[in-house]
């Protein structure tokens, strides 16, 4: 595959802007970090629709429950550790009550390489997850950011999207997302089926690639929807290829491969499974691409965990 | 004009449906939904109109005392009479903190303490971007001030000049532990909302008269939110639950219940 590569972050602003042309119920929500997330552009172009919460994470997330109490559709931007960790019983509260709150959490898992552990989100997805009524969508390119963005305004609830800082390839895939459906990329046989969440789809790729050389043959999935997940093909998976791995910017714990293992341990006989991820560690500084290499998302690591599931 | 002695003879019914919520339930907080009670019942009757599409918005933030709200909404007909035995039961739609997707008429969830005022600073901000002509309520605990994000809540509001906020703190002196001022104290505590920017009104949030002028008076305020410190009695109208903290959360013995009617039909009767 040849592919450049692209920063999912540095489109929000643009589509919320897109979104927000046609529908006046678009509120757009910012915690100090619009520069950062991109929603900047949101605030220049419809002030009125935009709140400036200042550096008060727990608050913005209750503001954005009374605008949607109000009707109306707010998406709170901010970095994933706050708009997951800092505000999560406001979160949760929302989620009680099935608000219409959209979530777009940007710098996800080691994004945010040399700010240090503090601001690594490994722990988001397992905190958004495990809430009902939460839905949360992974875009591994603009194209599902858009889309993604789009479901969470049509359907009912809160919605929390995982876009990434990183860079990731910048490969336009022909399926369309869907909720609750993941992606096949490609599928070269049932060695193996290696699973990613969008934000560690570069590392994916590159794994996918490596295996391809070895002369495995296996499938790529894109795995979008975590949830709702689609339940039924990944049992299905389970059933065909020899092996699963999944490959997560987040730790082992709670992440995508962890709500992988909750449904095929269910299953009388699935394919094994290992995970791609960062062990339950905090992490460190430095270049994302250097944290993420030396915390479990590198090539070697995504081969040794297949070839430990293929035999 | 508003006839403040039927509002005081409905505060007084509201107050018994509270001690019979939390009798039959056997749990419950009395002693804040009492102190709290004068001032809903106005606020439901002077400002909430359910048959209006653009209305007046109620979030209790001090979710704890939500007898008091589903009194209230009982007394409007949104909660039939015969429901308020289920209070805290299983299959009940009265749960023990508000949830708005159980009742529709309860606008905001809440129950987390803190969190309220900010759903209340949302909901402000879209009305008033709608420039709707109606008012959002934020009642707040006295202990519940010292939860962070209600100072995060109260520098919004004001930076968004939300003159269509109005804050109550139901300052009943008691949280759990004991003096609420003994815990962590609040004062100065007038000082402190007007120099975040509130007008800032203080009264006994007990009688009925002064609950009426402060939200009359509140309602031609502008350019800033509205704080009403309303100062009341933990437990008002039951004279053992008056000023004790024992009574913040707690059932009644079937003799306290009967003392706690005794003293709300005298009261009737002195208001008549």
């Amino acid at each position: 595959m040849n592919y450049d590569m692209i920063s999912i972050r540095e489109k929000i602003g643009e589509i919320l802007c897109e979104f927000g042309e046609n529908d006046s119920r678009i509120y757009v929500l910012d915690s100090d970090l619009a520069k950062s997330t991109t929603s900047a552009k949101f605030r220049d172009k419809y002030p009125d629709r935009f709140v400036e919460t200042g550096i008060a994470e727990t608050s913005a997330m209750s503001i954005a429950s009374g605008i949607a109490s109000e009707g109306q559709i707010p998406f709170y931007v901010n970095f994933a550790m706050f708009v997951s960790g800092t505000a999560w019983t406001q979160l949760r509260q929302a989620a009680y009550a099935n608000l219409n709150v959209k979530m777009i959490a940007t710098h996800p898992g080691m994004d945010d390489g040399p700010d240090g552990a503090s601001h690594h989100a490994n722990e988001d997805i397992a905190l958004v997850r495990t809430l009902p009524n939460v839905k949360v969508l992974i875009p591994s390119n603009i194209k599902e950011l858009k889309q993604a963005i789009k479901m969470a305004i049509e359907c009912q609830g809160p919605v929390y999207i995982r876009a990434a800082r990183d860079v990731v390839p910048n490969v336009e895939l022909e399926q369309d997302a869907h909720m609750g459906k993941s992606i096949v990329v490609e599928d070269d046989g049932n060695d193996f089926a290696l699973i990613y969440e969008g934000t560690a789809t570069a590392i994916a790729y590159e794994g996918f690639e490596a295996l391809k050389e070895k002369g495995y043959k296996g499938k790529l999935i894109n795995l979008f929807s975590v949830k709702p997940m689609d339940k039924e093909f990944i049992k299905s998976l389970a059933s065909t290829v020899k092996g699963i791995v999944t490959v997560e910017n987040h730790s082992v714990l709670g992440g995508i491969g962890g709500a992988i293992a909750e449904i095929l341990a269910q299953e009388s006989q699935h394919a094994k499974l290992a995970y791609v991820g960062v062990p339950d560690v905090f992490t460190e500084s430095g270049k994302s691409a250097d944290v993420k290499a030396k915390y479990g998302l590198n090539v070697q690591n995504i081969i040794e965990k297949v070839e430990s599931v293929m035999n | 004009m508003i006839d403040v002695k039927h509002l005081e003879l409905l505060a007084n019914e509201n107050r018994k449906k509270i001690v019979q919520m939390i009798y039959k339930a056997k749990a419950g907080h009395p002693g804040g939904s009492l102190s709290v009670i004068d001032m809903l019942t106005a606020i439901y009757e002077m400002d909430v109109d359910f048959h209006s599409e653009k209305r007046s918005k109620v979030v209790l933030s001090k979710g704890h005392a939500v007898p008091a709200q589903y009194a209230v909404l009982c007394s409007k007909g949104i909660i039939k009479e015969e429901d308020l035995g289920t209070f805290r039961q299983v299959n009940s739609r009265l749960q023990g903190h508000p949830h708005a997707l159980d009742i529709p008429e309860v606008d905001a969830t809440t129950g987390l303490l803190g969190q309220g005022l900010s759903v209340a600073v949302g909901m402000a901000i879209v009305k008033k971007h709608n420039h709707e002509n109606n008012h959002v309520y934020a009642i707040l605990g006295d202990g519940e001030m010292q939860e962070g994000q209600i100072w995060e809540s109260l520098l919004q509001a004001a930076h968004y000049k939300l003159d269509n906020l109005i804050v109550i703190v139901d300052y009943n002196k008691l949280s759990s532990s004991g003096p609420v001022n003994e815990v962590i104290n609040l004062e100065p505590l007038a000082e402190k909302l007007k120099a975040f920017n509130f007008h800032t009104i203080e009264i006994n949030g007990n009688n009925m008269q002064e609950v009426v002028d402060a939200l009359n008076k509140a309602y031609t305020l502008t350019g800033m939110p509205i704080a009403i410190i309303s100062n009341t009695i933990k437990g008002k109208g039951v004279s053992f639950m008056e000023n004790n903290p024992k009574w913040h959360s707690g059932a009644l013995l079937d003799e306290e219940y009967e003392t706690a009617m005794n003293d709300l039909n005298r009261a009737k009767e002195e208001i008549q």
